[in-house]
């Protein structure tokens, strides 16, 4: 922690800067939708932002790969003519939290694997990320202790974390400072602000433990003896195959391809929309096929996505602990539950065989 | 929003000219394609290309002409879907969108040198074709070559006229079977895994490659080890869904395995402990 | 090459998906450019003798007369489209069909019933075949468009297998379940990128159920959220209750 690359902003300036920043670039910032529900939005005023907020009802990766997102535009005719095209814009995000930061760290990581997917890395390239720090739990559903999600680690341009009457900024990349100096609000932190923070790093340590009652390290042995376990079974009763816990997971990046054209018949476009493995076309062949019929089989999948698979390929596990799925889960089917009973069951067997 | 053209895209499409349509079977019909700009296509048997007809619809297809075969490439296309018929309403001259080739196909430089097994179920012929068109033009390179074809009825044969010629080929076991015989129909009558059994061969050293419908892998797997075949060297091509190619958008995984990019050629050593693979 | 002969027909309905597509704005001059509209009532007075490339049919079929005149249409066109959920689900037309024929009959006409014979209320598909299907009540009117392009294309359009939640959720709406109300969006067909939600109301149901429902797991739901089963009921069977023909 160098001091150098901390500021300090005045808890009653944040108003100044985030109108301030509104006149650099389009902000994107949580917003209260009442019912305990917020969102990411594009805002007018610092007074839409909630600076205290429960993870979004969708994750900010909707910036990174809109639920709609064009691949390629065409026109058909005399010449077939194809160009494939993105849109994209200068953003600021602010007020993302460090398990959604996370969430766009998995997908930076899937997405920039060759062949890299030119889109998301020129979106991703124009949007800046202003990190909000958590100083307490969201609600019962975070799980964010467990996957280490809970403190600001990289994947971001600035982290503001409250303290007493300020915030201390840290400072993480060119396009930070940038904004640092832009805005003009900021002071050059000292020693007694960084102490500050080490006391509240410290005081977050003990009240984030670890929810799930196993360690990160021991994920992949245990899903490795979980496909066969009897949770899966209990979730084809439950689970209603809505596609919800996928919608809302930061690290799910599914899609489906489609086209569209306009009523000449002779122009149009083909695009991706966020798919999920919960839903039943998603693993039909043409024949009629399908690989993944049953709702056990899919939540299981689901998981291993999550916990097992992407160890593997890209050596992270895809669950920042944000709650999500568990949040918008009509059927009551909670991320922590599932995870300790499988802890449960695969204990039992270890210890059957001992006796 | 600006909005800018991505040359380098991955989902970018060559155009590929139709130079001639054939009509296999009732169901499937052989399109000869070359690329527009000259290119050609460098892939391995076993290989996918993604076919777009652009407003319709874009699907996964595996090459089916000889990957030596410099002047133009082949797709054997199954009227099933959206874009398949629309595919069977194009004609010769009309252009389509191309990339590709995707995934892992056979692993050839392994396969010489040793025997070769090909089992093929209905349009699994496909794929097998590109193969066995390359082991007939690298004869040398292989040892025995044992090619058993399974369809369900005489009407469904596909490549009719090269199934003859190779069945009269004296460097090639050829044997065929149908599930359902018509009245002029003098060959094998049975499922294809009736016909492993007769085969002799030697199992250390041949490799087998299969693919059919996936109703058909269990059975040819489990006459195959009753072979004495080893799980290395039975080669095993999917069908999965795939919409990207790319192991993105992860329709066509398998567990841990992207069919699109870690297959679709598999050995069943890579995938028997699998229960979403067979 | 001449444009497409369409005509729109309507039978039991409020004629409402007709004036969707009258009211689609302008598209419509599009629309007009591609197609030759010969025959609807609601917005020309002109009728046409001859046959049809594609006849849209809103409304469900209720009596004799219908059946027959429903009929002779599906004989005229190369295409049939059913149009809104009178024609694709029965609709609401439906309820008649959880009363006695001749009490409905009496509770309407009194006792003059028997001069108007009617029969249970069928969706188009139920009596003749049908080869698109446009759902909802009314039709969303993006939907239609599409559908309408993959006619002229020559291609299938499949409705979505999967609930509107699907799309409810990537328009990030608050769920109405999280405000305390009902809502059938986990149980029925999507298409309609969650029209209702996104203006604040509720989703009805009126696209039909979803092909592969929950329906133990619903009731589990239903459970917790202290919403009785026959309350459920009911409102599925305000759109649905014709889907008990499909299953002979």
């Amino acid at each position: 922690m160098k001091t150098e690359h901390y500021r300090i902003l005045e808890k009653s300036k944040i108003t100044d800067f985030l109108d301030k920043l509104n006149t650099i670039s389009k902000i994107a910032a949580p917003v209260y939708k009442g019912f305990n529900n917020y969102a990411f939005q594009t805002i007018k005023s610092a007074e839409e932002v909630s600076l205290k907020y429960i993870p979004t009802v969708i994750p900010p990766k909707k910036y990174f790969l809109p639920t709609k997102d064009s691949l390629l535009e065409f026109t058909v005719g005399n010449e077939l003519k194809v160009e494939p095209t993105v849109e994209y814009e200068n953003l600021i995000l602010f007020g993302v939290h460090t398990c959604d930061i996370a969430g766009i760290r998995c997908l930076n990581m899937v997405l920039s694997d060759k062949p890299k997917d030119t889109a998301y890395l020129i979106r991703k390239k124009h949007i800046t990320i202003i990190g909000l720090e958590c100083n307490d739990y969201c609600d019962e559903f975070a799980s964010c202790a467990f996957v280490g999600a809970h403190l600001p680690t990289t994947g971001y341009d600035l982290m503001f974390t409250e303290l007493e009457d300020y915030f201390i900024v840290h400072i993480h990349s060119t396009k930070g400072s940038d904004i640092i100096e832009k805005t003009g609000l900021f002071k050059p932190a000292q020693t007694i602000h960084m102490e500050e923070l080490k006391v509240l790093r410290e005081k977050k340590s003990a009240i984030f433990n670890n929810e799930i009652p196993t360690e990160r390290r021991y994920l992949p042995d245990l899903f490795d003896r979980s496909f066969n376990a009897s949770i899966w079974k209990e979730l084809e009763q439950k689970c209603l195959s809505c596609g919800n816990c996928t919608a809302v997971c930061p690290t799910c990046y599914c899609f489906d391809i489609k086209e569209n054209v306009d009523l000449s018949l002779q122009a149009g476009e083909r695009y991706r929309v966020w798919f999920s493995c919960q839903l039943d076309p998603f693993a039909k062949v043409a024949g009629g096929i399908d690989f993944r019929r049953e709702r056990s089989a899919r939540q299981r999948h689901r998981f291993y996505r999550k916990f097992r698979y992407h160890i593997d390929r890209y050596g992270m596990v895809f669950c920042t602990g944000c709650g999500r799925c568990s949040r918008t889960c009509m059927a009551g089917i909670k991320l922590k539950e599932v995870l300790t009973s499988l802890i449960r069951e695969s204990e039992a067997k270890i210890w059957r065989k001992w006796l | 929003m600006a909005k800018v053209v991505i040359k380098d895209s991955p989902y970018n499409l060559k155009k590929a000219k139709i130079l001639d349509i054939k009509p296999l079977t009732e169901k499937e019909k052989l399109f000869k394609l070359v690329f527009e700009d000259k290119t050609w296509l460098d892939f391995e048997p076993g290989q996918f290309i993604m076919v777009s007809l652009m407003g319709i619809g874009e699907i996964p297809v595996s090459v089916c002409s000889s990957p030596l075969n410099r002047h133009y490439f082949e797709i054997c296309v199954r009227a099933v879907g959206k874009v398949t018929n629309s595919l069977h309403k194009l004609n010769v001259g009309d252009i389509i969108g191309v990339r590709g080739p995707y995934g892992n196909g056979f692993p050839i430089k392994i396969i010489e040198g040793h025997d070769l097994l090909i089992i093929a179920g209905g349009l699994g012929l496909a794929p097998l074709r590109s193969l066995i068109l390359y082991a007939i033009d690298n004869r040398r390179d292989f040892g025995e070559i044992h090619i058993l074809f399974g369809c369900k009825t005489p009407g469904e044969l596909l490549f009719e006229e090269e199934i003859e010629e190779w069945s009269k080929r004296l460097d090639i076991h050829f044997a065929c079977t149908v599930d359902r015989a018509d009245p002029d129909w003098k060959g094998n009558v049975g499922l294809i895994t009736s016909l492993i059994p007769g085969v002799d061969l030697d199992p250390a050293n041949t490799y087998a490659a299969v693919v059919g419908p996936p109703v058909m892998y269990k059975f040819v797997i489990k006459e195959l080890l009753a072979k004495g075949l080893p799980v290395d060297q039975i080669l095993l091509s999917f069908e999965r869904h795939m919409k990207c190619g790319m192991g993105k958008c992860g329709r066509c995984q398998i567990q841990n395995l992207y069919c699109c990019k870690d297959g679709p050629v598999f050995t069943f050593k890579e995938i028997m402990d699998m229960a979403e693979a067979l | 090459m001449s444009k497409p002969k369409v005509a729109f027909f309507d039978f039991a309905c409020c004629e409402g998906c007709q004036l969707q597509v009258a009211n689609i704005g302008e598209p419509l001059l599009d629309v007009l450019d591609i197609v030759q509209v010969v025959e609807f009532r609601e917005v020309m007075s002109e009728k046409w003798n001859g046959d049809f490339d594609v006849a849209f049919v809103e409304g469900s079929i209720t009596d004799e007369h219908a059946v027959e005149r429903i009929k002779k249409i599906r004989e005229r066109s190369k295409i049939l489209v059913a149009l809104g959920s009178c024609a694709t689900i029965g609709g609401v037309n439906g309820m008649k069909n959880s009363f006695d024929l001749e009490e409905v009959g009496k509770y309407v006409y009194g006792e003059s019933y028997k001069f108007f014979p009617t029969l249970h209320t069928k969706a188009v598909h139920q009596v003749v075949p049908v080869d698109y299907f446009i759902n909802g009540c009314p039709i969303y009117q993006p939907e239609f468009l599409t559908v309408l392009k993959c006619i002229l294309q020559g291609i299938p359009y499949y409705v979505p297998e999967y609930p509107v939640c699907v799309e409810c959720k990537l328009n990030e709406n608050v769920c109405m379940y999280d405000r305390g109300v009902t809502c059938m969006g986990p149980v029925t067909k999507a298409g309609c990128n969650s029209w209702c939600i996104n203006n604040g109301n509720i989703c009805y149901g009126c696209r039909g159920l979803t092909i592969n429902p929950n329906t133990e797991g619903f009731k589990e739901v239903l459970k917790n959220y202290k919403i009785p089963e026959d309350f459920l009921i009911r409102k599925i069977e305000m759109y649905n209750k014709c889907k008990e023909f499909d299953k002979s």
